[in-house]
């Protein structure tokens, strides 16, 4: 194992040392000044931004000054520079987020303990200093809205991609499409402002719920928002199988159904299922439609799948309607709750990556 | 399988099954829309159609269907009907009943069992095993007919002798919520419809593998079809509840349009709505102007900031970068920030910019925060177009000696822009209507009394920063923020001329139409370069 790491250290060291007498070797020495001194002054100008310094104008200045010079006599070369620099801050954006959401949550373990995830006993929130701060309610919360969620989203989903890429005829797939993709890109405040309207009120009058607003109203507007994702991505994915398979199934005699169920969803199975899953990220991170619609009451539905309780709040939710007004340890406990969402999510995403990643090699991809 | 090449070729070709099928057919689908409509309530469960309340005309409709199916399928079987049926119905319909046939016998022995598992267990597993037995034991001709025409018959059959009538509750033992018949019947009525759709389907094709596909063909037309339904009530009921408000005192002809430094002035469309501001004693009509231009201002600002960031990125990982573990790590950070959740770019925001940027809530960071957001999608789409310029066009350049950042900017990202724009618009679309982070670090107060004057408010000054814009550092409002204040502060101002909702909801028409009209933009120019690139 240790022979192991020491073989893949040294095998990166070579691979940077390597790169760098490339990179001297096709660099002039003025081009090189230029490189360094714009990337001294980005870096200068981040440091004084991050401690919060006023004269942070001044190395920001500078890069400019750098770059304008640079962009006279050495273009090129600085082009290629700048475009590094934009690819190393995306990279670094993301660094950033979870160094600060990690950073902020830490006064609230360092008061709660890991009881701030575990915590099932009274009281659970109570928003003060030295207060108590438990997120389970929330992340049950979570759990029930995108249980719903997926429940309607992913059989529906699935339904309208095979729709899409194997049983439309092509004028009805150019209308379809579009439509779905449209779905898309409604904000989501508006489907929280139908639901709050309409479908909490449905539901308080006709199914007497004990609140106006529950898990499972909710659920059913964020299925509805995750639906589009999941249409879009499993159908990539279904085209993605080679057309070749299924003209030889067809060609065999049997019917395009027939096709579809045994030779091109089996073919395609890892991509709806990242199609799935990326839904189901994105249903857990969906927040302006629940914090509208829910009642923002913290507890434990009895028994636990009972959707019409009277609770009503998940890790989104409270984020956005404590987050504007909450400070000191408060504060840290919403930004525990951002790290929880994060890392599931990204948990989603990222095995939703590897399954397509797969499949693309299986499949031997279209690239 | 003997005869299945001819049933579709001879012209006038019909079977009686056929002729049973499509009437059970059209049936389904009006029974489904009824119950829907139903639903909706734009029908009232309790009126009547030639005498019966609408419930029972759903029980009739559903005991036809089950008579039809069954028919079809006995027929059948002992050969009436020429049909090119398969041994079994297969194992997923088996499935699918068995669950069916289990759920019912759960829900029914909870309610007068008991509900220990003990009790309702049992009931619930021969139930299941019954359902998936009589579904996958006989030929497919019974098997997918009989069991779907059994379920159908009871259901109608209760319903028809008044046991589940609109005054009939289930009170679940396991919430507070209760379930009335007026809304349960037409929702398990809805479902039964698809499954009687799905039986007829198959028998008209004969069934067999003609007869799945059809089945198949029936269940997903019509999800997709709801789901466009759902689509266009959504849109629908935005438009219906919105325009009155939108059109308060509009007029074709009322506004001025000023031409600029000429001193011109044209009659020209007058919408105050959009043109007013909200929360001023004096006008007539309070509008969303502030949020109008406060969105146009944060998408200004994102786009500004993202696009050559992501743009860059994407020429750099096309362009430069040898594909390896580099490129893989920035891909999968790429794709994080696309999936990181808003309201933790807006997390990210109250930490990391408010504090070192305004001390407050403001437009510039607003600005920055969407920005972030925006700059995972400007990075994928922009590669994804720089990749799909072709090989050519690069060898090409570089055989007449051009040097290589040369060709990238006159040939490939020339060639790359009409994908990189739309990308642009797609995701300025998205961004546009993005609400979460805005409540963390942008939005001020719930109904603002003027526009936020970013372009008259630089100063110079000797200290540093040098440039200063105090109406960016400040908070404004949005159009999405505008929606949710409006809906969290619960009375507006001036109720004599609207009610909170009704602001609302020509808040929410306002944005629809911003944002839908970004991707309709965005679409067309997909569409429009498509064409362009395959038929040159």
């Amino acid at each position: 194992m240790l022979q192991q790491i020491q073989n893949r250290a040294g095998e990166f060291v070579r691979g940077v040392s390597r790169r760098a007498r490339a990179y001297r070797a096709r660099t002039d020495d003025e081009a090189l000044l230029f490189h360094a001194a714009a990337g001294f002054t980005t870096l200068l100008t981040f440091v004084m931004f991050f401690a919060g310094s006023e004269w942070t104008v001044i190395p920001l200045l500078a890069f400019v000054a750098v770059i304008v010079v640079g962009w006279q006599r050495q273009q090129a070369e600085v082009a290629m520079g700048l475009t590094f620099l934009t690819t190393i801050v995306t990279v670094s954006i993301l660094t950033l987020i979870i160094g600060f959401l990690l950073w902020e949550s830490m006064a609230i373990v360092e008061h709660m303990g890991l009881g701030v995830f575990t915590r099932i006993e009274k009281p659970l929130w109570t928003p003060s200093e030295g207060g108590v701060y438990s997120l389970t309610p929330m992340m049950m919360g979570t759990a029930l809205t995108t249980l719903v969620a997926t429940a309607i989203a992913a059989p529906l989903g699935i339904a309208g991609a095979i729709f899409i890429s194997e049983m439309a005829p092509p004028t009805v797939r150019e209308v379809v499409k579009p439509g779905i993709e449209l779905m898309a890109g409604i904000p989501s405040i508006t489907y929280g402002f139908i639901g709050l309207t309409i479908l909490n009120q449905y539901f308080y009058t006709e199914f007497r719920t004990p609140t106006i607003g529950s898990y499972f109203a909710a659920g059913i507007m964020i299925g509805l928002m995750a639906l589009p994702t999941i249409v879009t991505v499993a159908e990539d994915a279904i085209s993605t199988v080679p057309e070749s398979m299924k003209s030889g199934s067809l060609a065999m005699g049997s019917t395009e159904w027939q096709t579809t169920k045994s030779v091109t969803l089996p073919a395609a199975l890892s991509g709806v299922s990242a199609a799935v899953l990326l839904g189901v990220g994105r249903a857990m991170g969906e927040t302006m439609a629940a914090t509208v619609m829910l009642s923002h009451t913290k507890g434990f539905p009895s028994p636990a799948f009972d959707v019409f309780s009277n609770y009503g709040e998940t890790l989104t939710t409270v984020i956005a309607f404590e987050g504007a007004s909450a400070s000191g340890i408060h504060l840290s406990a919403l930004f525990a709750g951002g790290v929880v969402l994060f890392f599931m999510v990204m948990l989603f995403s990222v095995t939703s990556q590897w399954i397509e990643w797969r499949m693309h090699r299986k499949l031997g991809g279209d690239q | 399988m003997s005869n299945a090449a001819d049933t579709e070729l001879r012209a006038g070709y019909t079977t009686l099954g056929r002729q049973v099928a499509l009437p059970v057919l059209g049936l389904a689908f009006l029974t489904f829309l009824a119950t829907w409509v139903t639903t909706f309530q734009w029908i009232d469960e309790s009126r009547t159609v030639l005498g019966l309340t609408v419930l029972t005309v759903f029980g009739v409709a559903l005991l036809l269907m089950a008579a039809g199916v069954a028919g079809i399928g006995v027929l059948s079987r002992f050969g009436y009907i020429d049909t090119t049926p398969s041994p079994t119905a297969g194992l997923p319909v088996g499935i699918v009943f068995g669950t069916l046939w289990a759920a019912i016998g759960m829900a029914v022995s909870f309610q007068y069992l008991g509900n220990t598992v003990l009790s309702w267990g049992p009931v619930a597993l021969v139930m299941g095993a019954v359902g998936l037995l009589t579904a996958t034991l006989p030929r497919e001709d019974i098997g997918s007919t009989v069991p779907s025409a059994l379920l159908l018959a009871v259901l109608g059959g209760l319903i028809v002798a008044g046991v589940f009538d609109a005054s009939w509750v289930y009170e679940a033992e396991w919430t507070g919520a209760i379930f009335p018949g007026s809304e349960l019947i037409p929702l398990l009525v809805s479902g039964a419809t698809l499954l009687g759709a799905w039986s007829a389907g198959k028998a008209k094709e004969g069934f067999g593998a003609q007869g799945r596909e059809a089945g198949a063909f029936y269940i997903i037309a019509t999800v997709v079809f709801s789901m466009l339904s759902v689509l266009a009530l959504l849109i629908w009921f935005i438009v219906k509840n919105g325009l009155d408000t939108f059109l308060t005192g509009a007029s074709l002809t009322g506004g001025h349009l000023n031409v600029p430094f000429t001193g011109l002035s044209f009659p020209f469309v007058e919408v105050p709505f959009v043109t007013n501001v909200t929360g001023s004693l004096f006008v007539e009509t309070p509008g969303v102007m502030p949020a109008v231009v406060g969105t146009l201002w944060l998408v200004f600002g994102a786009v500004l900031f993202a696009v050559p960031l992501g743009v860059g990125a994407a020429v750099f990982l096309t362009e430069y970068a040898e594909q390896g573990r580099f490129t893989q790590v920035v891909e999968v950070a790429t794709n994080g920030l696309w999936s990181t959740p808003s309201i933790v770019f807006g997390l990210f925001g109250l930490a990391f910019l408010v504090p070192r940027i305004s001390g407050g809530n403001s437009i510039f960071v607003g600005q920055l925060v969407l920005g972030f957001m925006l700059l995972p999608l400007v990075l994928i789409t922009s590669r994804e177009s720089i990749k799909s310029v072709p090989d050519e066009y690069r060898d090409a350049s570089a055989a007449l000696g051009v040097s290589k950042w040369q060709t990238i900017r006159s040939v490939v990202i020339p060639a790359a822009m009409p994908g990189t724009i739309t990308g642009v618009i797609l995701g300025v679309g998205r961004i546009a209507g993005e609400t979460a982070p805005l409540l963390l670090v942008f939005g001020g107060a719930p109904y603002p009394s003027a526009s936020p004057n970013v372009v008259g408010q630089f100063s110079f000054s000797t200290e540093p920063p040098f440039i200063t814009n105090q109406a960016l550092l400040e908070p404004a409002s949005a159009l999405p923020y505008q929606l949710y204040s409006t809906i969290t502060a619960g009375v507006f101002p001036r109720p004599e001329i609207y009610s909170n909702q009704e602001f609302g909801w020509g808040t929410a028409l306002v944005l629809l139409l911003v944002v839908l009209g970004l991707y309709a933009i965005g679409v067309a120019s997909r569409l429009y370069f498509r064409r362009k690139l395959h038929y040159e």
